[in-house]
């Protein structure tokens, strides 16, 4: 990774650490989107446009909307404070936990575009779902566009799933508000 | 569509929401319609097509005010996008059924019509996800901003009943 993206990523963390510490809600929601917009960014220079794309409509653009108008509809607490006071013993935990995991999990983790890594085959396997998708694709399926052929064609089904779990989302949210009409 | 459009209207009527947003809106639906329409050839996809289609109610929402957008949006329009994408993803699947594949086996479509594979990528994706993503946001938009008001609910069914001869 270039030094432009070490830079995106300590944005990353300061606007992450500042979403927990703001005490404005307003303001946490603003800090909130930049983060989104950060971490869509950082999805490109990781070779993701797709999941870029899905960040930067839905979590920068609808998300911070819908948060948006709810907080709209409550009341701000008047303070002075800019910051949230600091629970310490959740931090110390927190912190802990970070650590661990810092220091056993991500050491095992591979290496970005590392070919060694299960994704391109496991060594008693012949075969790859990745190198298969990579290099069958436009073969199978006549588009160029590997992702959407595995979320439209290979993975039919479960992207079906997918489309009627956002549908039953809509239904539920107009059912707890006890509305009759979509719009 | 009735029940909330005696709630306060939120219209900004700031020149610079007005413009940008009149602006922007064709761009930014064009854009969506590209990634929806090119999403298996390019990056992107129906998915951040549809769901930037939507974004552009929302953009117009807030610059023209929600309460106007609502009524001007038909409630059946929204009705049609999310239950006909729910429905033309079904009912290709079953196509295929038909033909002698397996559920949402395209290549059913090849040995029937002679149909490159990708029409049917296509057809679940332009006309099923995207119409459910870009119906779905603007619901979620539109049910957000009226929220649970109960005893609103009731006074503006009233109110409306007392009106309704105006409109």
């Amino acid at each position: 990774m270039s030094a432009l993206a070490y830079t995106l990523a300590i944005f990353i963390l300061l606007t992450a650490i500042a979403t927990a510490l703001f005490r404005d809600v307003l303001s946490t929601i603003v800090v909130f989107g930049a983060y989104s917009l950060g971490m869509a960014i950082l999805y490109t220079f990781l070779l993701a446009p797709d999941v870029a794309m899905t960040e930067a409509a839905i979590s920068a653009g609808v998300t911070t909307i819908l948060l948006l108008l709810t907080i709209a509809r409550t009341t701000r607490p008047s303070t002075d404070r800019i910051f949230e006071r600091v629970n310490v013993p959740a931090v110390v935990v927190v912190g802990a936990f970070v650590m661990v995991l810092g220091t056993l999990v991500l050491p095992e983790m591979y290496a970005v575009g590392d070919q060694t890594a299960p994704i391109w085959g496991w060594p008693a396997l012949d075969i790859s779902p990745s190198v298969y998708y990579i290099e069958n694709t436009v073969a199978d399926t006549h588009a160029h566009n590997a992702v959407s052929a595995v979320l439209a064609s290979y993975r039919g089904f479960d992207t079906f799933g997918e489309a009627v779990v956002i549908f039953a989302a809509a239904i539920a949210v107009l059912i707890v508000l006890k509305r009759e009409v979509f719009t | 569509m009735s029940q909330s459009e005696t709630q306060n209207d939120t219209y900004s009527e700031s020149h610079v929401i007005l413009t940008s947003v009149r602006i922007l809106s064709p761009f930014t639906l064009t854009y969506g319609l590209f990634l929806a329409l090119h999403g298996t050839d390019t990056p992107g996809g129906s998915f951040q097509g549809g769901a930037i289609i939507g974004v552009t109610i929302l953009m117009l929402a807030f610059a023209f005010g929600i309460e106007p957008t609502r009524r001007w949006l038909k409630n059946s329009l929204i009705t049609g996008l999310v239950t006909g994408g729910v429905t033309i993803f079904v009912a290709t699947g079953l196509a295929t059924m038909v033909l002698g594949g397996t559920f949402l086996e395209f290549d059913a479509f090849t040995d029937a019509f002679g149909l490159s594979h990708h029409w049917g990528m296509e057809a679940v994706e332009v006309g099923g996800v995207a119409l459910i993503v870009s119906g779905v946001v603007v619901t979620l938009f539109f049910a957000m901003a009226a929220g649970f008001t109960p005893e609103r609910y009731n006074a503006v069914q009233e109110d409306v009943a007392e009106v309704s001869d105006d409109d």
